[in-house]
């Protein structure tokens, strides 16, 4: 990346199950303009617009951005639609990242966003490919037998992901703009109704409608902005093909390839102990400890017992989504840049009730697909 | 309507039909209708031997093309599997089901696949099964030929042969 | 402006485009063409730094669908990589980007789908925003029409106007080989073809059609041996104009102009007259004339010759046209555009649109020598 790239200023909206208050364009106006407001920038001031969401079947509008465009003061610039499966909101991020890199534009607006509740998500997320038997109703049956695979492969005890499921309500409980902020027992998830074993109904994310904003700016163009930026340090997408033979869909190499590059590019060799805290794409519950192996976060097969220990909760070593996480709001097209948007508020100082103390390096990630797509970046408080 | 409704319009309701038709490409077709004859066909890569079935035209992992076919045995290996308790849309299926991946015999991708004919605390990972086809004369060359796996009885699979296969 | 980075476009695959294909599926149409592309260029994929797509999941009928089109692309080790839900077209303008940011010197931009498989005039109808205009049932073609007529009511073109630029470009489709449409089309027979909504006539229209696309981008320093005749990107800018149609002069297109103004500074360039051809996504005559007066081209001068490929009306593969326009400025600038090679060509432009009456636009402008030195 030859120019340095800062995170300006973060907007988003109140994510709950169903915003019957706005339409879609309204719900993309409250993260853009609390974003350009933190930002001290209006549109005028927006030389490029990158958008990213999951699948127009999820509202029934295709391209919508295309509908959008003059609710994201869009009109007469250069706009680009992402589309990346469940990381998209991160490599959304990214690709803003590198429009402003290349040196073409001073100030990018990045924009994620699902407005769910208007079309019928679970049809939508269970795709009946032709020729293919349906076998499943969910994302969450596509992957729960990975996760069996996981507790399989290094013996992790049970309680491990009701565990999670309990820390992430507790982090809600922090964050003002969360779906779900209602704490739960760990008898309450255990005792859940149990959709595709070993995943439990409260140890799945939600459906949220939701949008995040992101104003992303060159050095110069930051240094004229009311704040102190998060500068991006690093930040990569990869994908990697589903069928392959001996592929590893516990620890998908996409994943490690993905934060071992970036972890080069921001000069991390001891990621436990240099990075302060990690928003990462955790949508059932065992996937935070697997995704803390897959990061390098601990060795292989250690990933559970980071989460027995407690070391990833809040206040302890390497907190872990303080934001609640997706299994707190997911509104899909967004979570994977309210993962990043949420690591730049953190090294900005700004991440209110939930403010990591003295954090000054971030690590936000997402994935999408069958385990295929891995959208990573770390953002500091130094450029 | 010359007055403006009392209250205002908040929602509108669209329904969307979109037909389509879909190609299944001819390695799919090839496949399917060989299920009419109990048969289960896979394709080769020609850089590195690694069979995929259902059969695509090239290798994922080798970028080669993937033509030879070559015939699979209609039993296998559970490589893993997860216990559904909702229902899934456009099936009619008795809750629990177990939906499993099946490394087929010879094969070095499973395929995804329910089981029955096991109660769902039985499964397990290494489990071997085998394919319950439709009766002669009921099956027409179409994904629903196979009905489900069913466990065959023969001893569990060592791990080392299907962890690879996941 | 500074010096930016020398880009070229150094491959291009692209099948014929046919109508249906009932043989393979949209993964098994593109891997051909990702292989084939990358053997003109005597390399291999992992010689490729880069890989982004462009494709619509309502198109395909699949929500997730171009997922699976990784399997084909070579996505394996794991690859960097983007995927747009748009013309692949603006996947290149992307790779483009990330080779000005120092991140690749190499990329393959995929363009499939198959357009066949769903009702693309009731599908398209999503596009528009779905309390008004999605609401009232408009399709493409009636946003076309209500472009067409708009533009025709303000310049004063006929409908003879209309059959005569059709049937050049039907005319220019018979010297390529990957056109849908192939056979010479006499502007009288045009003109009597059946209205599909006025002023709008069957003949007028570009049929839908499907096939698979990779064109390879290289940064200066690997172009060179990968083509001896490199398309070099000299200036590239893209914009959208808000949808509301009732709210834009459809008669003209101020964002083409825009974006077109924008590519010429970048190449140094005062007029679209300076290079030889150019390729419009016009999927109607309406709207290569609106383009041509957006680009400021005089129709009536021989340069720029005006779609030598026969364009999207000679069939439009729907996410892929605009990629195809700069596939096809490649083939011209690097001597591959056989029978209908435009003499002498050393500067081209190539256009894609997106959205109905050409919301979105994006231009190429590129040359046979390098930009910046």
């Amino acid at each position: 990346m030859k120019r340095p790239v800062a995170v300006v200023g973060v907007g988003q909206t109140h994510h709950s199950a169903r915003r019957a208050d706005v339409s879609i364009a309204g719900l993309v106006r409250e993260a853009v303009d609390r974003a350009l407001l933190d930002a001290g920038l209006e549109h005028k001031d927006i030389d490029a617009i990158v958008i990213g969401k999951a699948p127009d079947q999820l509202e029934g509008v295709m391209q919508p951005e295309q509908y959008l465009a003059g609710a994201l003061g869009a009109h007469m610039k250069p706009l680009l639609r992402v589309h990346t499966a469940g990381s998209v909101g991160a490599s959304t991020a990214l690709a803003a990242v590198t429009h402003v890199a290349s040196g073409l534009f001073e100030r990018v607006l990045t924009v994620a966003f699902e407005k769910q509740s208007e079309g019928n998500a679970m049809w939508a997320l269970s795709p009946s490919l032709p020729f293919t038997p349906p076998l499943v109703a969910g994302a969450g049956g596509f992957f729960a037998p990975y996760c069996r695979a996981y507790i399989a492969k290094t013996g992790a005890p049970p309680h491990i992901g009701p565990m999670i499921a309990v820390n992430a309500r507790e982090n809600a409980m922090r964050n003002q703009y969360a779906h779900l902020r209602e704490p739960v027992t760990l008898e309450e998830v255990t005792e859940s109704f149990m959709l595709w074993e070993p995943i439990r109904y409260l140890e799945t994310c939600p459906s949220s409608d939701g949008a995040v904003a992101m104003v992303l700016a060159s050095e110069e163009a930051a240094k004229q902005g009311p704040r102190k930026p998060a500068w991006v340090k690093a930040g990569y997408s990869y994908a990697e093909a589903m069928w392959v033979p001996g592929r590893d869909q516990v620890s998908p190499r996409a994943g490690r390839d993905c934060v071992k590059h970036v972890y080069e590019t921001a000069g991390i060799t001891d990621p436990w102990n240099q990075i302060d805290t990690a928003e990462i794409y955790v949508p059932f519950s065992w996937f935070e400890a697997m995704w803390l192996e897959n990061l390098g976060f601990c060795e292989e097969g250690e990933g559970w017992k980071v989460v027995d220990r407690g070391d990833q909760k809040f206040g302890r070593h390497l907190p872990i989504n303080p934001s609640g996480g997706v299994m707190c709001t997911n509104p899909i097209g967004a979570s994977g840049m309210l993962r990043l948007g949420e690591t730049a508020l953190q090294v900005m100082g700004r991440a209110g009730e939930h403010q990591v103390e003295g954090c000054k390096t971030a690590l936000g990630h997402a994935y999408g697909g069958g385990a295929q797509y891995f959208a990573i970046w770390i953002v500091g408080d130094e450029m | 309507m010359s007055q403006p409704p009392e209250t205002p319009i908040k929602y509108i309701e669209s329904a969307i039909r979109l037909p389509y038709h879909h190609v299944a490409g001819d390695y799919r077709a090839r496949y399917l209708r060989a299920l009419r004859d109990k048969k289960i066909l896979g394709s080769r890569c020609a850089a590195t031997g690694k069979v995929f079935v259902p059969p695509i035209m090239s290798a994922p992992h080798s970028f080669a093309p993937a033509d030879e076919f070559v015939e699979l045995a209609d039993r296998g290996v559970v490589t893993t599997y997860c216990v559904v308790n909702i229902p899934v849309i456009g099936r009619e299926v008795e809750l629990p089901y177990v939906a499993a991946s099946v490394a087929l015999d010879g094969a070095d991708i499973s395929i995804f696949a329910m089981l029955q004919e096991c109660k769902a605390e039985e499964a397990r990972m290494g489990m071997r099964v085998e394919a319950v086809w439709k009766p002669d004369g009921e099956r027409t060359g179409d994904h629903t030929d196979i009905l489900y796996f069913r466990p065959t009885g023969e001893p569990d699979a060592p791990r080392a042969s299907f962890i690879n296969r996941l | 402006m500074s010096n930016l980075r020398n880009v070229a476009v150094v491959g291009f695959a692209q099948a014929p485009i046919v109508t249906r294909d009932l043989h393979r599926t949209s993964q098994d149409m593109l891997y051909p063409q990702v292989r084939r592309a990358l053997d003109e260029c005597g390399v291999s994929r992992d010689d490729i730094d880069y890989q982004v797509a462009g494709s619509s999941d309502y198109i395909d009928g699949r929500p997730f669908g171009f997922v699976m089109a990784l399997d084909v692309m070579g996505s394996w080790p794991p690859r960097q990589d983007l995927h747009v839900e748009m013309d692949a077209a603006f996947a290149a303008y992307y790779a483009w980007l990330r080779m000005q940011a120092g991140d690749c010197d190499t990329a393959i931009v995929c363009g499939y789908g198959k357009s066949s498989e769903g009702d693309l005039d009731r599908v398209l109808n999503l596009q528009l925003d779905p309390f008004y205009f999605g609401a009232i049932g408009l399709d493409p073609v009636a946003t076309s029409a209500l472009q067409a007529s708009a533009f025709m009511e303000h310049s004063k073109k006929s409908d003879h106007d209309f059959a005569a630029i059709a049937a050049r470009n039907r005319a220019a489709g018979v010297r390529n080989p990957d056109a849908l449409l192939r056979e010479v089309a006499d502007p009288e027979v045009l003109s009597e073809s059946e209205w599909v909504t006025g002023p709008l006539r069957r003949g007028y229209m570009s049929p839908y059609g499907e096939t698979a696309v990779c064109l390879v981008l290289a940064a200066e320093g690997k172009a060179e041996a990968m083509c001896d005749r490199p398309a070099w990107i000299h200036g590239l800018d893209q914009r959208i104009e808000m949808q509301n149609i009732g709210a834009r002069n459809l008669a003209t297109s101020a964002g083409a102009q825009l974006a077109t103004q924008k590519a010429l500074a970048m190449a140094g360039l005062t007029a679209v007259k300076d290079c030889d051809f150019v390729e419009l996504s016009a999927t109607n005559p309406a709207e290569e004339m609106i383009l041509c007066q957006a680009m400021d081209i005089d129709p009536e001068e021989e340069r720029p010759v005006i779609n030598p490929s026969g364009g999207p009306m000679c069939g439009n593969p729907i996410m892929m046209t605009g990629l195809i326009r700069l596939g096809e400025v490649f083939r011209q600038l690097s001597g591959r555009a056989g029978d209908h090679a435009v003499a002498g060509a050393q500067r081209g432009l190539a256009h894609a649109a997106s959205g109905h009456c050409l919301q979105q636009n994006l231009v190429f402008v590129c040359g046979s020598e390098r930009r910046w030195t």
